[in-house]
Formats: structure tokens, C-alpha cells, sequence
């Protein structure tokens, strides 16, 4: 689809048409889904956030300015829907469940293929998991963007709708606590501990 | 020597920060500083981006198919220059509401015998402004929700609230208009939960901006004492609520 195209469809869908914005559900799905997963850390989360990140994106078509890009826009969306989900999730005092997280960071590949070597991987990935099932909403949801996706701190400010010391801080406190819990397996690792 | 702050660093490993050269000079210079770095780094090295389940070719439609009949029945609608700034909005609306209530009650009016045409529109008229109200005090609910969010889930050794407390000073001005307003409208469950959250606003904002765990505890267990956020919640979604009932019910006066 070219450039044209898409800015047909996307008039089409700010004017209500559902069938365009079916188009723009099919096209950006899978990206929005892969960001709702490593911002909730859960599959099941992350289908919720994807399905009410595209209810609210066509609910708020009307404030979408058509020069600006659908692409930053949604992805806008979808990281303040997962952080409502954690917040939610906390509020109700649920238990951060990161076993879907674990299980991608499991698979993922080890540089050796000894069972030493995965053990140790494993015990890191089931740390990193639960050290991040501890962040607040914010810290966590700035720490993917940040860590994960690449973004520099002024974008995160603009996604997340933070302040630059906000967003600095909260990226701050969550290297600071991922520090302190994956400690003991850096020191295990051989890394010289910092006091 | 001074040494670069932890905070430094780690902006530094992510390539943020300013004078990035100079930090650099340094680290290869301060043994405490390369340590403290080294650390920071091989943390993160830990920490490897986790792939998404897959997800083929068909989820698009698969996402599709399941919103589809939840999709809102109106087409999205155009709310381009006001939705820029909800504070300022929700405070001119506040504003606005208020001047319209106080003018309501003291301007003499005279009783007519029967309903006209005009009073019919008087009616209409108070039922839109009715609906405003209720729209933006739901709005300002949310902020509000959103606010006592963060601040309750605000962490580490010292707390830093400060931007909660700038955030809560905007939202204070917001809420005494409304609340101002419920009042005089005779909403007496919307003005208590108002109040409530005027005093614990209030509280947020004037407090000290950087907590101990142990103060920001304290604070954190009178507002769960409260059940603010509760109040707050159960409002906004009966708001909300009610502007749906409104926008779907036909209105009998028209």
C-alpha cells in the first residue's frame, strides 16, 4: 500500500468507515501486539491491551490529526493501555504472572549449548522476569520503551505523556532495581559487585 | 574528582545525556566511576529483549473479528482544537458551568403559566448543560483517578512526588469549581466525593515533594483509609455511565 493509499484509508476510517479501518487493525496488529507483550510480559494481557488499544484508537480517530503518523500515534495508544492494564492489575493486587515472558525468554537462544550454561540462563531469564513483575506501571512501561524498543527519553516523555526528569527517573529506578535483583547472578557470573 | 551520579551513567549507557565525550574522558580515567559503569552494563546485558509469541499473517483479521461487534455504533468524531489541552479545558468548562449556575440563581425570572416553546428550550438548554457538567467532571475524575494511581504506586527508598504534586495543584482549582457547582446543583453524592478529593489533592500538593518509605507509607495508608480511589472510581463510572444512558436515550422534551 503506498503513501496515497494510506492516507485515503485512514480519511476513510477518521470518517467512520469500518471497513478501512479494518485495513489499519490487519496492518498494524502484529507490531501492536509485540509491544503490548513486552510491556505486560503476559500473552493474555497482552491480547486485552491489543484489543482495547484498537477500541480506544478508533474510539479517539476523530482527535487524530491526518498529517501525523497512524503508526506513533497507536503506538502512543497501546503503551498507556498496558500501563492502565498494570495499574489495574495492581490496584487489584494481582500478582505480576510472568510465566509468558519467562517462556520467550527461555527460548531464547544461549550462546552454549551445555545444560550449565542453559540452567544459568534460565535462572537469569526468571530473574529479569520477576525483577521486572516488580516495577511500578510507569517504571516499567518507561524501561521497555527505553531497554526493549530504543526510544530516546524525549519520545518516551511524548508516549507516555511524562515530564523529561519523569521519564528519566522512572528509567532510573528501574535500571536501579533491576541492579539490585539480578545482582547476585551478576556476581555469579563473575562481574565485580558495586556496594 | 567529582564522579558522575548513577543516573548519569545509566543515561550514559543508553547514549542519552549531555557531554557524552566528557563522560567517556572520565570513565576512562576514574577507576570508581569505570566500576560503577561496568556494573550498570553488564546488568543490562543480562536483560535481552524477549521475543513476542509469533503471530502469523492472519492475526490482523483474527484482531479484527473480535472487536468488530464491540466497535462504539457512532463513527469517530471530529474534536480537533479543544481536545489539545483537557486541564485548560476542564477548568474553562468548570468555570463556565459555575458562572452559568450562579447566573441561573440569581437572575429574576419570571414564572411562566404554561410550558412554551421558549421554556421548552430552557429545559433543553439546562439538559445539555447538565450533560457537560457530568462529562466534564467525569473527565476530571479520570485525571484524578490516574494521579491517585501513580501516587499510590510511587516507589523506591525516597519517594519523589513531585511531579504528582504539580499535577495535584492544576487539578485542585478544577475540582473546587466543580465541586462548587454540584453543590449549588444539589449533587450532594458528586460534591462529598469532590470534597474528599479537594482535601486529599490538597495534601498531595502541599506536602513535601521527596518522602521516606516510611512517611510515603504513612500517606499511602491514610488515602487506602479513605477508600479515595475507590469513591473516585465508582463516581467516574457511574458518570460515565450516565452519559451514555443520555446519549442513547431520546430525549422527550425534543
Amino acid at each position: 500500500m503506498d503513501a496515497t493509499d494510506r492516507t485515503a484509508v485512514l480519511a476513510r476510517a477518521r470518517g467512520g468507515d469500518g471497513e478501512a479501518f479494518r485495513v489499519l487493525v490487519e496492518q498494524h496488529s502484529r507490531r501492536v501486539f509485540q509491544l503490548a507483550f513486552r510491556m505486560t510480559g503476559n500473552e493474555h494481557d497482552a491480547e486485552d491491551v491489543v484489543q482495547e488499544s484498537f477500541l480506544r484508537a478508533y474510539r479517539q480517530l476523530g482527535r487524530f490529526e491526518a498529517r501525523a503518523n497512524f503508526g506513533t500515534w497507536l503506538y502512543r495508544i497501546v503503551a498507556n493501555c498496558a500501563v492502565d492494564m498494570l495499574r489495574a492489575k495492581r490496584s487489584r493486587g494481582d500478582q505480576m504472572n510472568p510465566a509468558g515472558l519467562e517462556e520467550q525468554l527461555l527460548s531464547a537462544p544461549t550462546t552454549g549449548p551445555n545444560p550449565e550454561r542453559l540452567a544459568e540462563s534460565a535462572e537469569i531469564q526468571r530473574r529479569v522476569a520477576a525483577a521486572l513483575g516488580e516495577l511500578s506501571p510507569v517504571e516499567r512501561a518507561a524501561f521497555t520503551l527505553r531497554h526493549y524498543e530504543g526510544r530516546s527519553i524525549e519520545e518516551i516523555c511524548s508516549t507516555l505523556n511524562l515530564r523529561t526528569s519523569a521519564a528519566k527517573h522512572s528509567v532510573f529506578r528501574a535500571v536501579k532495581k533491576l541492579r539490585v535483583a539480578l545482582g547476585p547472578l551478576r556476581m555469579a557470573a563473575g562481574t565485580p559487585e558495586q556496594p | 574528582m567529582t564522579h558522575y551520579s548513577e543516573e548519569d551513567l545509566t543515561l550514559f549507557f543508553y547514549g542519552e545525556g549531555r557531554r557524552r565525550g566528557a563522560v567517556q574522558l572520565h570513565i576512562d580515567s576514574c577507576p570508581t566511576c569505570a566500576a560503577l559503569y561496568q556494573n550498570i552494563a553488564s546488568t543490562m546485558k543480562l536483560i535481552a529483549t524477549p521475543e513476542a509469541p509469533e503471530r502469523d499473517e492472519r492475526y490482523g483479521l483474527e484482531v479484527w473479528q473480535r472487536i468488530r461487534p464491540i466497535l462504539p455504533v457512532h463513527p469517530p468524531s471530529h474534536s480537533p482544537w479543544w481536545a489539545v489541552n483537557r486541564l485548560v479545558l476542564g477548568g474553562a468548562v468548570a468555570a463556565l458551568i459555575l458562572a452559568a449556575f450562579i447566573a441561573g440563581r440569581t437572575w429574576p425570572q419570571p414564572q411562566p403559566p404554561s410550558r412554551t416553546p421558549a421554556a421548552a428550550s430552557s429545559l433543553a438548554s439546562t439538559d445539555v448543560s447538565d450533560r457537560m457538567r457530568m462529562v466534564a467532571i467525569s473527565d476530571h475524575l479520570e485525571q484524578s483517578e490516574r494521579l491517585l494511581l501513580d501516587f499510590v504506586n510511587a516507589g523506591g527508598q525516597v519517594v519523589d512526588v513531585s511531579n504528582q504534586q504539580a499535577l495535584a495543584s492544576e487539578l485542585i482549582k478544577t475540582n473546587r469549581l466543580y465541586r462548587e457547582a454540584a453543590d449549588g446543583a444539589g449533587d450532594v453524592g458528586i460534591a462529598d466525593v469532590l470534597d474528599a478529593l479537594e482535601r486529599n489533592l490538597i495534601e498531595i500538593a502541599h506536602g513535601p515533594s521527596t518522602l521516606s518509605l516510611a512517611e510515603f507509607n504513612k500517606t499511602r495508608m491514610w488515602l487506602d483509609a479513605s477508600a479515595l480511589l475507590f469513591k473516585v472510581r465508582v463516581l467516574s463510572d457511574e458518570l460515565h455511565e450516565r452519559e451514555l444512558s443520555s446519549a442513547t436515550t431520546p430525549r422527550k422534551d425534543a
